[in-house]
C-alpha cells in the first residue's frame, strides 16, 4: 500500500551476522546498501525497536563495507537488550544517517583519537578517514577493564598508534585515558567519543592546549532528527551552531541550547558551556 | 467505494485525522525526510511564547516504563523573532499548520495568540494552557476552570482563526474546565497533555530530570486520556482532538470510540516517524472492512449502555 512505503531515509535492514564481543557487548552486522553509501563518519541511526515497544534508540554506525553497515553497543536497558536478541536474518528498520558528523577534512598530520568504553563506536570510520588521508592517528582508548577494550587490536591493525588505559589496570595503563592523553606529546587535533565526564576533561585539555577538538556527545534521545528539543547542551553565545534564537535575548544569558542530535554530536570544545 | 478519513474540528478541515502533537514535531522540516507529510492532517507547531525562552536545564528527557517524562521548559525564541524568521518555513508545507501559544498571564496569551493567528502561514491556533514544566503558572490556567474561561475569551477576542484549547489532565474534574472553555469560544479541545511525574536516580539519589519533575506521555497515560476524552465528550458539543499514548490503529480507534473527532500523534513519532501514515492507511482499512463510509461513523460510538448483570456500587475493586 502506497501509505507504507518506506521513505528514502528509512532503511529496512537484515541482520546479517551478530557478535559479541564481550560479555553484555554486541556488534551487529547489517545488510544496508543505502546507508552504507551515504554515512560519514561520526553520524548515527536511530534504530526502530522491533517489538515497537520503547522509543527507537541513537547508537553510531560503527562501520561500513560494501552493502553492510554495523553497529556496536553495550546493552544496558530495555531497548539494547532487544536489539541484542536480534539474530541473523531478523530485519531492524533504522532512520539515518543523522547528525553531523566529524570534519575529518582538516589538514592536521599528527592527530590523537580518545575514546571512553562503547565511544569506541564513533571513532573507526573517522580513525580510517584521517590514516586514509595520511594523517598519523594515536588512539587513546580507555575502558573499566581489560574485557572491555574491544576491537583495539582492529584499530592498530590498520596503522593507529594504541594507548590503552583501564580504570583497573587489567591491560595497559592503569587509570583514566585522560591522563595518559595528558601525559602524551600534544597532538594538532583532537577527535573524541565517551561518557561526558571523559569529554569534558579531553576539552579542557584541548582548550589549554589551543588545540581543536571535536566532541561527540551523548544525551537521552527523544526523537533523535531535531523536533523535541528534549536532548540539548548549552553552548556559549559565540557558538553560531543553536539556530533560530535571537541572539540578543537569552533571557539574560549567555548560554543558548543547542541539539546534540541535529545540530551535533559532533561539537567543537571551545563552543560547549559544561 | 473507499471510506473517507477527511475530518473538521470547526472550520479546520483535515485530509487525515491525524496531528502531530505540539513540541514532538518541530516545524515538520525535521521528519520531513522520513515521513510523507501530505499524509498526515496537519503539525502543531512547538509552543511560543510573549519572550525568549532558554527552556529548562538538562537531562530533559528520561525515558520511562512505556513511556517518557520530558521537561523541556518551552524552550522558543518568543513571538517576535518566530514570526520574522520561523513562520515563513510551514507556508509551503503539505498539511495543515496549527500555532501553538503558552503564555503566563492572560495578557501574554491574547497578544502571542493575535500576532500568531494574524499570519497566513497558520490555518488554526493551539492555546496551551497545561504545559506541567514552567513553574506553576503555565498549568494553573488549565487547572483552573475560570482563569481557562478568561484565558480562551481573550484568546477568542483576537481571532476568527480555529481556536483549539489543550487541557490538562492533572485536574479533578476535567470536564468543568472543558465546559469553560466551550462556553469561553473555544472551537475545539486538545484532551490530553502529559501527565505530572518524576524518576529519581537511586545511584545518585537526584532526580533524573533536570527540571525535578516533569510531563509523562506515550502509552503509559494512554487510559488516562482515553477516560479523559470520554468524559469531556459527554460534557461539550465541540470537537475533541484526542491524545496520549496513540501508537497504532487500535489505539486511534479506542480514542474515536471514547468521543475524538481527530487524533494526535506525539511520542510515538519518536519510536516510528511512519507510525501516523500507519495508522491512517490501517484506519482506512478499517473503515471498509465495516462498510463504514468515514470516521464520523465511529466517532463517541464506544458501547458503554449495556448494563451489566448487577449494579456496581463504585467503578473500582
Ligand atoms: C549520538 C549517539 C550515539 C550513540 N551511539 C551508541 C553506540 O554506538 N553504542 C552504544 O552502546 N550506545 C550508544 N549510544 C547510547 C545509547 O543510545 C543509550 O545507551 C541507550 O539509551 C540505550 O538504551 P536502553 O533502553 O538499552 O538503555 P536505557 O534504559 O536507556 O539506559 C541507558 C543508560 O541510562 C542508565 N540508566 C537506565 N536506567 C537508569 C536509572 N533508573 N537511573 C539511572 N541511570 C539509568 C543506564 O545505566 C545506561 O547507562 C549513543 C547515544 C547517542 C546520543
Ligand atoms: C518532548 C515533548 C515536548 C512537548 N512539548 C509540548 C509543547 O511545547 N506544547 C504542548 O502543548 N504540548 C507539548 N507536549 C505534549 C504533547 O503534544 C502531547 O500532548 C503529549 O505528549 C501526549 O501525547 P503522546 O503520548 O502521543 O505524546 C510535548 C510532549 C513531549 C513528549
Ligand atoms: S532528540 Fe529530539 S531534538 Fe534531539
Amino acid at each position: 500500500m502506497a501509505l507504507l512505503d518506506l521513505h528514502p531515509r528509512v532503511h529496512a535492514t537484515k541482520v546479517i551476522e551478530r557478535c559479541e564481543l564481550a560479555q553484555g557487548v554486541t556488534l551487529l552486522t547489517l545488510h544496508a546498501p543505502q546507508l552504507a553509501s551515504a554515512v560519514r563518519p561520526g553520524q548515527f541511526v536511530m534504530a526502530i525497536p522491533p517489538s515497537g515497544e520503547s522509543a527507537a534508540t541513537a547508537l553510531a554506525v560503527y562501520d561500513i563495507s560494501g552493502k553492510h553497515a554495523s553497529i556496536l553497543f553495550f546493552v544496558t536497558g530495555k531497548r539494547t537488550s532487544e536489539l541484542a536478541g536480534l539474530a541473523p536474518g531478523a530485519r531492524l528498520d533504522v532512520v539515518g544517517a543523522l547528525g553531523n558528523g566529524f570534519d575529518c577534512a582538516g589538514n592536521q598530520r599528527d592527530v590523537a583519537i580518545v575514546a571512553g568504553g562503547v565511544g569506541i563506536a564513533s571513532v573507526w570510520l573517522c580513525a580510517k578517514a584521517l590514516l586514509a588521508r595520511g594523517a598519523r592517528v594515536r588512539l587513546f582508548y580507555g575502558a573499566r577493564t581489560a574485557e572491555l577494550l574491544v576491537e583495539a587490536q582492529r584499530f592498530a591493525d590498520v596503522g593507529c598508534e594504541l594507548i590503552l588505559t583501564t580504570d583497573d589496570g587489567t591491560r595497559g595503563e592503569r587509570g583514566f585515558v585522560t591522563d595518559a592523553l595528558r601525559r602524551a606529546a600534544p597532538p594538532e587535533a583532537i577527535f573524541a567519543c565517551g561518557p561526558s565526564p571523559m569529554l569534558r576533561c579531553v576539552g579542557q585539555i584541548a582548550n589549554e592546549l589551543e588545540i581543536p577538538a571535536q566532541l561527540s556527545l551523548e544525551e537521552t534521545f527523544g526523537c533523535g532528527v531535531g523536533g523535541c528539543w528534549g536532548c540539548v547542551v548549552a553552548l556559549t553565545a559565540r557558538s553560531d551552531r543553536a539556530p533560530n534564537f535571537p541572539p540578543a535575548q537569552r533571557g539574560g544569558s549567555d548560554v543558548v541550547y543547542a541539539r546534540v542530535c541535529k545540530d551535533g554530536p559532533v561539537f567543537l570544545a571551545d563552543e560547549l558551556r559544561w | 467505494m473507499t471510506p473517507s478519513l477527511a475530518t473538521r474540528l470547526g472550520k479546520l478541515e483535515l485530509a487525515y485525522p491525524t496531528l502531530m502533537g505540539s513540541g514532538c514535531y518541530g516545524s515538520g522540516e525535521e521528519f520531513a525526510p522520513f515521513a510523507d507529510l501530505s499524509k498526515i492532517g496537519g503539525i502543531v507547531l512547538k509552543s511560543v511564547t510573549r519572550l525568549p525562552r532558554l527552556g529548562n536545564p538538562t537531562p530533559r528527557l528520561v525515558h520511562t516504563p512505556a513511556g517518557m517524562l520530558n521537561a523541556i521548559g518551552l524552550q522558543n525564541p518568543g513571538i517576535e523573532w518566530y514570526l520574522e524568521r520561523e513562520l515563513h518555513k510551514y507556508k509551503d508545507r503539505p498539511c495543515k499548520i496549527v500555532g501553538s501559544v503558552a503564555g503566563f498571564s492572560i495578557d501574554d496569551y491574547a497578544y502571542v495568540c493575535e500576532r500568531l493567528a494574524a499570519r497566513d502561514e497558520i490555518e488554526a491556533v493551539e492555546l496551551n494552557v497545561s504545559c506541567p514544566n514552567v513553574a506553576r503558572e503555565g498549568e494553573t490556567f488549565g487547572c483552573d476552570p475560570d482563569l481557562t474561561e478568561r484565558v480562551v475569551a481573550a484568546a477568542r477576542a483576537t481571532t476568527d482563526k480555529p481556536l483549539i484549547v489543550k487541557l490538562s489532565p492533572n485536574v479533578t474534574d476535567i470536564t468543568a474546565v472543558a465546559r469553560q472553555a466551550e462556553r469561553a469560544g473555544a472551537d475545539a479541545l486538545a484532551v490530553v497533555n502529559t501527565v505530572r511525574g518524576m524518576a529519581i536516580d537511586v545511584e545518585s539519589w537526584r532526580p533524573r530530570l533536570g527540571n525535578i519533575t516533569g510531563g509523562l506521555s506515550g502509552p503509559a497515560i494512554r487510559p488516562i486520556a482515553v477516560l479523559a476524552v470520554y468524559e469531556v465528550a459527554q460534557a461539550v458539543n465541540i470537537p475533541i482532538v484526542g491524545q496520549g499514548g496513540i501508537e497504532n490503529l487500535s489505539d486511534a480507534l479506542e480514542f474515536f470510540l471514547a468521543g475524538a473527532t481527530a487524533i494526535s500523534i506525539g511520542t510515538a513519532n519518536f519510536t516510528d516517524p511512519r507510525i501516523p501514515q500507519r495508522i491512517a492507511g490501517e484506519l482506512q482499512a478499517y473503515l471498509a472492512r465495516r462498510n463504514l463510509g468515514s470516521i464520523s461513523e465511529i466517532v463517541g460510538r464506544a458501547n458503554v449502555g449495556i448494563s451489566t448483570a448487577y449494579q456496581y456500587e463504585g467503578d473500582e475493586g
